[in-house]
C-alpha cells in the first residue's frame, strides 16, 4: 500500500475540497447502486411475471388470472419485455452445464401460488437469444419476413431470454415459457454520470467560494506574521475581511502588533537614556582622569573606561539588533572590511589580509562594522593574529576570520553563541569583554539573514590549530 | 595656535559633571571657554561674544543641539563641533549634513577632542567664508557627496572610507591631474587625526587605492608619480547634488 503514493493536499482549502468531493462520491455511489438495484429488481420481477402471465394465458386462457399480481408491470427504463408461444417437451429446459437462477424459481413459484397454479418443479435460467434454440429460429424468421438490418438482428441474438420450465405433476412434461428483453446494462450510467458532474461542479464552486472566503486572508495574515516576525515593523497592517471569526482574529492580531511594537520602541527609547546617562558620566570621568599625572596609572584608568564603554555598546547593540533604526545601504563590503582592519593596523595589531573580492551588498554599515571588530578583536584577544578573507560562495558573501588561538572544544561551541559566555573561564573582565561579543555578531549575521559559523581549524596531525569564524551575508 | 588671543569656545552642555571638567581641562589647553548650559543660554552668551568655535551636545531638554547647531553655521558661520551619545551613524550624518563640522561620540578622549578642535579652527582660518558644498565630484563613475562624505561606486553602492582617505580623496579631486607631493598632501589632509602625524601619506595612499582602486597593485586612477609624488589620473566633473 505504502508503494501507492496519493498526493495529499495539506492546505485547508485542499483537505477541504478533498474531503466534500469524497463525501460526494460516496453519497452518490450509494444512490447510484440503489436505483440501480431497484431497477433491477423491477426488470427481473417483470420478466418473471411476463412469464407467469404466458404460463397462466396460454394453458388456461384469459380469464385465468385471478387477481392483478403485485410489482412493476415494466422495467424502469426500457421497452417491456416480449414473450415467446409455450412449447411442451419432455426434458427440462435447463440445458448441462447451465446455472439455475434459484432466487428467480422462488419468485416465480411464490407468483403462479398467488395465481392459483400449483407446480411441482419450476426451472429457471438465462440464456443469450442467440444460444435458444427456438428463440434463435424465432428471430431470423422475423429477420426474413421484416427484412431486418444487421445491427438489429445482433441486439436481437444479444438479448436477455428468461427461460421457465415448470412441470405440474411429476414425469409429466415441462411447459417452457421463453420471456425476452433486451440487456439493462448501462441504462443508469450516463443520467448518473452527469448528475454526479453537476452536482460536483455546483457543490465545489460553492465550498471553494467560501473556502476562499476564509483561506485569503487566512494566507494574508500568515505572510503579514512573517514579515513581522522578520522586522517587528506595524506599517502595512492587514485590514480585516472576511468572515467574521476571520475579521475578529485579524483585529485582535493587529492589536496585539501594535503593543509588540510599543513595547520594542518603549525598549528602545529605555535603551537610549540608559547610553545616555551612563556615557555622559563616563565622558566625565574620561575628561578628569587627564589631571592624573602618573602616565601608567592615566592610561590604566583610560583603559578600564574604555572596556566599560565597549561591554555598554554591546549590551545596547544586543538590545537593539532585532530593531535596527538605520536603514539598509548598498555597501562595499571589502572596502568597509579594509576600513575595520585598518583600525586594527593603526593600533599595531597583527591583521593579515587574505584574497577578497569587491562585491556590493544590502547592509547596515555599522552593524556589519561592529560584527567584524568584535570577530576580529576575538581572533586576536584569543589567537594571537587574525587573518582575514573575502569570497563569494553559493550567492553569499563569506568573510573568514581565522586565529592561530587554542581554538574552543567542540562541544562549547554552541554555547559560545549565547551572551555572557567566553571561552575561558578563567578569564576575568580585565582581558576584555563580557563575551557579549560573538551573540551580537551572530545577531547581526541574522539581522542581515545571514548566518555566523564557529569551526575549529585542524593541521595534518589531527590537532587544532585554530579558529575560524565564517560570517555569511546573503548577496543582492 | 595663535599665541597672543587664545580660541574662544562656547561650551553647550546641559550636564555639569561633564561641563565643568572639560571646560577646566580645555582652559588648561590653552582655550578661553565660556560654559552654557542650555540652548537659551548659549544663544545669549553668543550675542555678548562671538566666539571662534562651539561645542555642542546633540542631547538636550528643551532646544535640542540639531536646531541650536542651524543657527551658529547659517547665522553666525561659526563652527561646531557635535558631543553626541549616540553612535548611529544617522546622527553623525544630520549633524554634518546641517553643517557642523565634526563630531566626537561621547566618551571621547579629551587629547582627541583639542586635536579636532585645533583642526576644525585651522580650517576655519584658511578657508574664510566656506563656500556651501552642495556640488559632488564624479570621477570615472565614481561619486563623492562632500556633504554625507559618501562615496559611491558605479552601480550606487556605498564605499565606506575613513575621514582621512576622504580628506585625501578631496585633495585629488580638487587638483586633477596634478602631482602632488608628500608634503602638500600632508598639508591638504592634516585634519582632526591627531594620530595622523606619525603616519606616512604613503600608506593613506595605498589604504584609499584598496577601496577604489580595480587592481590595487596595478593602480590606474591614483599613479605614482616617480620623483614627485600622487596624481589623480582622470577628469573630475563637478555636479550638482539631488537634495534628498
Amino acid at each position: 500500500m505504502s508503494s501507492l503514493k496519493m498526493p495529499r493536499p495539506h492546505s485547508l482549502m485542499g483537505q477541504m475540497l478533498l474531503a466534500v468531493a469524497v463525501a460526494l462520491m460516496l453519497v452518490q455511489g450509494l444512490g447510484a447502486f440503489l436505483v440501480y438495484r431497484a431497477q433491477r429488481e423491477g426488470y427481473e420481477a417483470s420478466m418473471l411475471n411476463a412469464s407467469a402471465f404466458r404460463l397462466i394465458m396460454e394453458t388456461r386462457g384469459p380469464r385465468a388470472l385471478s387477481r392483478r399480481h403485485d410489482g412493476p408491470r415494466v422495467p424502469l427504463s426500457g421497452p417491456p419485455p416480449k414473450g415467446y408461444h409455450l412449447e411442451y417437451s419432455t426434458r427440462s429446459p435447463a440445458g448441462p452445464g447451465e446455472t439455475r437462477d434459484r432466487e428467480a424459481e422462488v419468485g416465480l413459484a411464490k407468483i403462479l401460488a398467488d395465481q392459483e397454479f400449483p407446480v411441482r418443479d419450476i426451472v429457471v435460467v438465462h440464456r443469450d437469444v442467440g444460444r435458444d434454440r427456438v428463440a434463435r429460429r424465432n428471430a431470423l424468421d422475423r429477420a426474413a419476413n421484416y427484412g431486418l438490418a444487421r445491427e438489429e438482428i445482433d441486439r436481437i441474438m444479444r438479448a436477455n431470454l428468461l427461460v421457465v420450465g415448470v412441470r405440474t405433476e411429476e414425469n409429466g412434461s415441462w411447459i417452457i415459457s421463453r420471456v425476452r428483453a433486451p440487456r439493462p446494462e448501462n441504462v443508469l450510467l450516463t443520467p448518473v454520470l452527469v448528475q454526479t458532474i453537476i452536482i460536483y461542479i455546483v457543490v465545489m464552486a460553492a465550498v471553494a467560494l467560501i473556502l476562499r472566503r476564509i483561506t485569503r486572508p487566512l494566507a494574508a495574515l500568515t505572510r503579514r506574521l512573517e514579515r513581522f516576525a522578520a522586522t517587528q515593523d506595524v506599517e502595512g497592517q492587514l485590514a480585516p475581511s472576511g468572515p467574521e471569526d476571520m475579521q475578529r482574529l485579524i483585529i485582535a492580531h493587529n492589536a496585539m502588533e501594535s503593543r509588540i511594537a510599543a513595547l520594542l520602541d518603549e525598549k528602545n527609547v529605555m535603551l537610549g537614556a540608559i547610553g545616555h546617562d551612563l556615557k555622559t558620566p563616563l565622558a566625565a570621568l574620561r575628561v578628569r582622569i587627564e589631571s592624573v599625572t602618573d602616565d601608567v596609572e592615566r592610561g590604566r584608568m583610560a583603559a578600564t573606561i574604555e572596556d566599560i564603554v565597549h561591554t555598554l555598546d554591546d549590551i545596547l547593540s544586543l538590545a537593539r539588533v532585532g530593531r535596527p533604526s538605520d536603514p539598509l545601504e548598498r555597501t562595499e563590503l571589502s572596502a568597509l572590511m579594509f576600513s575595520v582592519i585598518e583600525e586594527y593596523e593603526d593600533m599595531g595589531e597583527p591583521v593579515e589580509v587574505g584574497d577578497t573580492a569587491r562585491m556590493a551588498l544590502e547592509l547596515r554599515p555599522t552593524w556589519i562594522r561592529r560584527a567584524l571588530r568584535n570577530l576580529i578583536g576575538n581572533a586576536l584577544r584569543y589567537g594571537e593574529r587574525a587573518r582575514v578573507s573575502l569570497s563569494r560562495a553559493e550567492g553569499r558573501a563569506v568573510i573568514l576570520i581565522e586565529d592561530d588561538g587554542p581554538g574552543i572544544p567542540d562541544d562549547a561551541i554552541a554555547d559560545m553563541m549565547n551572551p555572557f559566555t567566553r571561552g575561558d573561564p578563567s578569564r576575568n573582565s580585565a582581558t576584555g569583554g563580557a563575551g557579549l561579543g560573538l551573540a551580537l555578531a551572530r545577531a547581526i549575521a541574522d539581522q542581515h539573514g545571514g548566518a555566523l559559523v564557529l569551526s575549529n581549524r585542524l593541521s595534518a596531525s589531527g590537532t587544532v590549530e585554530g579558529l575560524t569564524a565564517r560570517l555569511e551575508l546573503p548577496l543582492g | 595656535m595663535n599665541d597672543i588671543s587664545p580660541a574662544r569656545i562656547l561650551l553647550v552642555d546641559d550636564e555639569a559633571a561633564l561641563r565643568e571638567p572639560l571646560a577646566d581641562y580645555l582652559s588648561r589647553q590653552g582655550f578661553a571657554v565660556t560654559p552654557a548650559t542650555s540652548a537659551a543660554e548659549a544663544r545669549s552668551k553668543l550675542r555678548d561674544d562671538r566666539p571662534d568655535l562651539v561645542l555642542l551636545d546633540i542631547m538636550m531638554p528643551g532646544e535640542d543641539g540639531l536646531s541650536l547647531c542651524r543657527h551658529f553655521v547659517e547665522a553666525q558661520d561659526i563652527p561646531v563641533i557635535f558631543l553626541t551619545a549616540r553612535g548611529e551613524a544617522t546622527d553623525r550624518i544630520v549633524g554634518l549634513e546641517i553643517g557642523a563640522d565634526d563630531y566626537v561620540v561621547k566618551p571621547f578622549e579629551p587629547r582627541e577632542l583639542v586635536a579636532r578642535i585645533r583642526s576644525v579652527l585651522r580650517r576655519a582660518a584658511r578657508i574664510p567664508a566656506q563656500a556651501p558644498e552642495n556640488e559632488a565630484f564624479a570621477f570615472e563613475g565614481w561619486l563623492l557627496d562632500p556633504l554625507k562624505r559618501r562615496l559611491s561606486d558605479a552601480e550606487g553602492a556605498t564605499v565606506p572610507i575613513s575621514s582621512v582617505e576622504f580628506r585625501l580623496l578631496m585633495a585629488f579631486l580638487e587638483h586633477p591631474r596634478q602631482v602632488l607631493n608628500r608634503d602638500r598632501l600632508l598639508d591638504m589632509v592634516q585634519g582632526r587625526e591627531a594620530h595622523l602625524f606619525d603616519r606616512a601619506v604613503d600608506n593613506q595612499v595605498s589604504r584609499l587605492r584598496r577601496k577604489i582602486e580595480v587592481d590595487s597593485r596595478n593602480p590606474q586612477l591614483i599613479q605614482t608619480v616617480w620623483g614627485g609624488g600622487y596624481m589623480l589620473a582622470t577628469d573630475v566633473r563637478r555636479v550638482p547634488l539631488d537634495a534628498d
